[in-house]
């Protein structure tokens, strides 16, 4: 407007006509700044994992191919995708910035076309257990000039869940582990109830539930679990002393839980003040990481321990609720045993395996 | 000791695409002074050089500057320094635009150096400055084109400088990017026509005193009039004589007011011939500053300025606007003669260019109505009353035609003048005066017609015999003026004559009697409103008409702007309301169902019977199985059925593909 006004000026004084053309069209071109600035808005922002480069040592081996490939893990390099759109149509320039976990990010664009834009960038540190967020993200947007600008605020969540490392801490598989991995997924003769699935030929008669099969229209028999099928908890630290040790609990707790569902097993995990993982995940190794991922997490709905057949403490001190739990395990004729991350002593008398901060622990 | 910083540093400018824009605005800066400076060696130098130094700038913009490099481009700039002053004081390299030349070297230099933000403003700035120089000669809409894209260019370097900054590619919306800079100019051009413009105090020409060690050589010489040049001496006014009237273009005239550019002046008429019976003259510098010049008039309204520019050699004689305020002429030296007049020691060429501000006295009915008559007396040669070379049978004439109108100097002359433009017609094709017979008699008892200098020369005589002191100005009428550029264009055929009168409290007052000229052609400023220009060009209309007549109306007069503006108002409501309407319905109807329903419609037209209410669309299309568009209502209809009954309607392609088999 400054140079509106000088040219104005210079108009009135030098009886240069055009000047007052200029001066006006000067003038009119931040009037159309700033309504341009005003149209150009409603823009939305996303940012999702497009891409894991894994760290050196990572062993896929064994695992679900949508954990394997899907999910990232400790050490992990990820690439984050940020799409801007413009929902209301191609508006533009806008320009997005903020950070995903501790990493600036930014990205810019002349045109949002309706269908979005967006910027890929390789976060330059391995990530970190737990959950990988995008915060104090502002959106920026005004006139291609640069005269107005409008400054938004961007929604923080969550970009994706670094699960915790592990391996496994057997060093051959159990024969137990292979009988399971015979049997598991037929129709068992044990005595709990694995599920249901279709009849197949040779599968006793006395099997088929019939309930289902009415409902169903086909012909649906129980599957039993093999007996002898471990029932573990975990039971973990509620508070480590630091971040490494939580670390090191989960990887630990982790590759408990991975042992367990190898060997046909079932895994509830618990920490004291926490909420105990669900119980239809049990089998569901993702499930478990992912709890793993985001503990230690204090909840409001934290139950008693869970009834399992067998326990595993993970602790870096001696925890009083923790012991009792266990203790509790043990008085109904479970086994347990008991990680401890650390040179603390344990106030219990259960077998003790002891790592420190390193992996693997041994 | 270190030094504040006197500025924020300005980030490094690392837009290409802006600096490209930068390098343009230098481009339209040389191109003006290429077009309008006839100058092509150094735009073209300085476009080769800043070219090399914009490539040397980008790749070297993250580099710290180095002494020996600001050395070099310091070294430079006084180079083109020195090169500025050489050719204004010698005229070494042809001394056209030297301004323009030292900034577009100045440009040039310093695109060595343009690393941030802000060194490629100043170099856009400079680029205007060198555009603004080329408009000294520039006279024409293609300039304000110039003007125009230098700023698209200004606006290109903005934008690709801010997205740079927010670190997107230099893309844009087209759309509504091209709707912006539409609405922008579109604005612009509105307001441009529509806003009145102010018009402050306009400034002198800027002076660069250098020294010069030519001297004023000439004499008073030469009169303004090339047409009266084909006979008699060079500063006479011949009435037996008259040249051509073509119409080249003499001179252009950029002008703050229209006005007559006078020229010559005249105080002695005999035997048919004008002349100046005062000789000599005072000199004065290029430059003369309002002070030399003495006060101007107690009735001043304002002051004006005019720049000419010459299309062809003229005698040396500064036409302009009088009386002057201050003036600049590029020669050595100038004089003024005893009526005013500025000369130039020899002929003023083809291209030169010079400035005049003039000041506009207040030569209104009712002031001058207001002068008494001069007290002089008759035949008293220093006040410009001699008139013996006028007839009794004219001095007769000239009170005759006064009668009635005694009451006032000013009664007289416009008596006489509306007498003359009346009585007498104005032709350019008149017969040779006779050997033996005064033109003035000739033209007032036998031709009865003639050219301005036949009227002007009568009206002077006349009045002088009447005892009001008058003279003959020569020069040029105002021309084609031109309310948009503000500019005049002055042909051969608008030399013209016209009378002096004096009067005791305002002075020499110009009195043109010729008829088809107003009568008292007083300088006025215009009306700076281009629109009203622009409606001055349609007959019987004026933009200030309609208010006008509201304004009279009084209270009653807003009645019709309100209904305007309510209709408008209802009108922009409806299309908004429909406009919404539309699309909620639009959103609401299922794809394509409008559409297809439409089709269906158009088919049971295209087979002459429509489907009665009580029929379903199958029964319909079952009754109609001869029908010729058999195969598309086959399928029309089971869309139909598929859409009203099912909710599956067909997707909008679908339909149009089935249009257009229709078709």
């Amino acid at each position: 407007m400054a140079l509106a006004v000088i040219l104005f000026f210079y108009a009135a004084n030098s009886e240069v006509v055009w000047l007052y053309l200029l001066a006006y069209w000067v003038a009119a071109l931040v009037l159309v700044s700033f309504v341009y600035s005003a149209w150009n808005r409603g823009f939305s922002l996303d940012a999702t994992l497009a891409g894991i480069r894994r760290a050196s040592g990572f062993d896929a081996e064994g695992l679900a191919e949508e954990v394997a490939q899907d999910e990232p893990f400790e050490l992990d390099r990820l690439r984050i995708k940020i799409t801007i759109g413009s929902p209301r149509g191609t508006r533009g320039p806008a320009r997005a910035y903020g950070k995903v976990g501790v990493t600036s990010m930014s990205i810019a664009a002349g045109v949002v076309p309706k269908s979005g834009g967006h910027t890929e960038q390789l976060l330059p540190q391995p990530s970190r257990r737990g959950p990988v967020e995008m915060s104090d993200w502002w959106l920026q947007s005004g006139d291609p000039l640069g005269l107005f600008k409008r400054i938004k605020r961007g929604k923080d969540g969550e970009v994706a869940l670094v699960l915790p490392r592990f391996v496994s801490l057997r060093a051959q598989p159990l024969v137990r582990e292979l009988e399971a991995a015979v049997t598991a997924p037929r129709a068992g003769y044990g005595t709990e109830v694995f599920g249901v699935r279709p009849y197949q030929p040779g599968d006793p008669l006395r099997r088929i539930h019939w309930r289902t099969t009415a409902r169903r229209g086909e012909l649906i028999v129980r599957e039993f679990e093999p007996p002898g099928v471990q029932n573990l908890g975990i039971f973990l630290d509620p508070s480590p002393p630091e971040p490494a040790a939580a670390d090191q609990v989960a990887r630990i707790a982790a590759s408990e839980a991975w042992d367990c569902l190898r060997a046909g097993g079932r895994v509830t995990l618990w920490a004291p003040g926490c909420e105990q993982s669900r119980p239809d995940e049990e089998r569901n190794l993702l499930a478990l990481l992912q709890w793993l991922a985001r503990y230690p997490k204090r909840s409001a709905e934290a139950g008693p321990p869970p009834l399992v057949g067998a326990a595993v403490a993970v602790t870096t001190k001696s925890d009083r609720r923790l012991l009792d739990a266990i203790e509790d395990v043990r008085t109904h004729g479970g086994p347990v045993r008991a990680w401890v991350v650390g040179e603390a002593a344990l106030q219990s008398d259960i077998e003790v395996e002891r790592a420190g901060l390193g992996w693997p622990p041994r | 000791m270190k030094l504040p910083r006197l500025l924020p540093a300005s980030p490094v400018e690392e837009s290409l695409s802006g600096r490209v824009f930068v390098y343009l605005g230098f481009g339209i800066g040389c191109l003006g002074v290429a077009i309008y400076g006839q100058d092509y060696v150094v735009p073209a130098v300085g476009l080769a050089i800043a070219a090399l130094g914009h490539i040397v700038s980008y790749r070297g913009r993250r580099q710290k500057r180095s002494i020996s490099g600001q050395a070099l481009v310091a070294s430079m700039v006084f180079a083109s320094m020195a090169y500025f002053l050489a050719d204004s004081v010698g005229a070494i390299f042809g001394g056209v635009m030297p301004q323009a030349n030292f900034a577009i070297l100045l440009v040039a230099v310093t695109s060595f150096d343009l690393k941030t933000r802000r060194n490629c403003y100043s170099s856009l700035w400079i680029s205007l400055a060198i555009l603004y120089l080329a408009a000294v000669y520039a006279w024409d809409y293609l300039f304000a084109v110039l003007a125009g894209v230098w700023f698209v260019c200004l606006a290109g370097f903005w934008a690709a400088s801010h997205l740079r900054r927010l670190g997107a590619a230099f893309r844009l919306p087209a759309g509504a990017a091209a709707v912006a800079l539409l609405a922008a100019t579109g604005i612009g051009v509105l307001a441009f026509f529509f806003i009145p413009q102010p018009q402050a105090f306009p400034s002198g020409p800027l002076v660069v005193s250098l020294p010069t060690f030519s001297q004023f050589k000439g004499e008073i010489e030469n009169p303004a009039l090339p047409l009266v040049q084909i006979q008699g001496s060079t500063n006479t006014v011949d009435l037996r004589y008259r040249g051509r009237l073509g119409d080249a273009p003499v001179m252009y005239v950029r002008t703050g007011a229209p006005a007559y550019w006078r020229g010559l002046v005249f105080d002695t008429y005999s035997d048919g011939v004008w002349t100046s019976s005062r000789r000599g003259g005072t000199p004065f510098p290029p430059y003369v500053p309002a002070r030399l010049l003495g006060p101007g008039p107690d009735h001043n309204l304002g002051t004006f300025v005019q720049t000419f520019r010459l299309l062809r050699t003229l005698p040396g004689v500064v036409n302009a606007a009088y009386p002057i305020e201050s003036l600049y002429v590029p020669v050595g030296q100038l004089a003024r003669d005893p009526y005013g007049t500025f000369h130039t020691p020899g002929v003023l060429r083809a291209g030169q260019t010079y400035s005049v501000v003039s000041y506009i006295p207040d030569l209104s009915a009712a002031r001058l109505e207001q002068d008494p008559m001069p007290q002089f007396e008759s035949g008293d040669v220093a006040w410009d009353l001699e008139y013996t070379a006028l007839s009794t049978d004219a001095r007769l004439l000239a009170q005759h035609a006064v009668e009635g109108h005694t009451a006032t100097e000013y009664d007289i002359v416009t008596a006489l003048t509306s007498w003359l433009q009346d009585n007498y017609r104005y032709s350019l094709e008149i017969g040779h005066v006779r050997p033996g017979v005064d033109a003035v008699d000739q033209f007032l008892f036998v031709d009865k017609k003639g050219y301005c200098e036949q009227f002007a020369t009568a009206a002077a005589l006349m009045l002088r015999s009447l005892g009001i002191p008058a003279r003959l100005a020569t020069g040029y009428s105002t021309g084609t003026y031109d309310p948009v550029l503000n500019q005049s264009v002055v042909r051969e055929r608008d030399a013209h004559a016209w009378v002096e009168v004096f009067f005791p409290n305002d002075g020499w007052v110009p009195l043109d009697p010729s008829p088809g000229y107003a009568g008292l052609p007083a300088t006025k400023f215009p009306d700076r409103w281009a629109a009203s220009g622009i409606a001055r060009l349609i007959p019987h209309l004026t933009i200030g008409a309609a208010p006008a007549i509201l304004a009279s109306a009084g209270f009653l007069g807003v009645i019709p702007p309100a209904i305007a503006i309510a209709l408008v108002v209802v009108l922009a409501y409806a299309w908004l309301r429909r406009r919404l309407v539309r699309r909620r319905l639009r959103a609401a109807d299922p794809p394509g169902s409008s559409d297809l329903l439409d089709l269906y419609d158009r088919l049971q037209k295209r087979s002459g019977r429509r489907r009665a209410p009580p029929e379903t669309p199958l029964e319909y299309w079952g009754l109609m199985q001869d029908a010729p568009d058999e195969a598309v209502l086959e399928e029309v209809t089971q869309a139909v059925n598929e859409g009203a009954y099912a909710g599956r309607w067909p997707e909008r392609a679908r339909v149009r593909e089935l249009a257009e088999r229709l078709s």
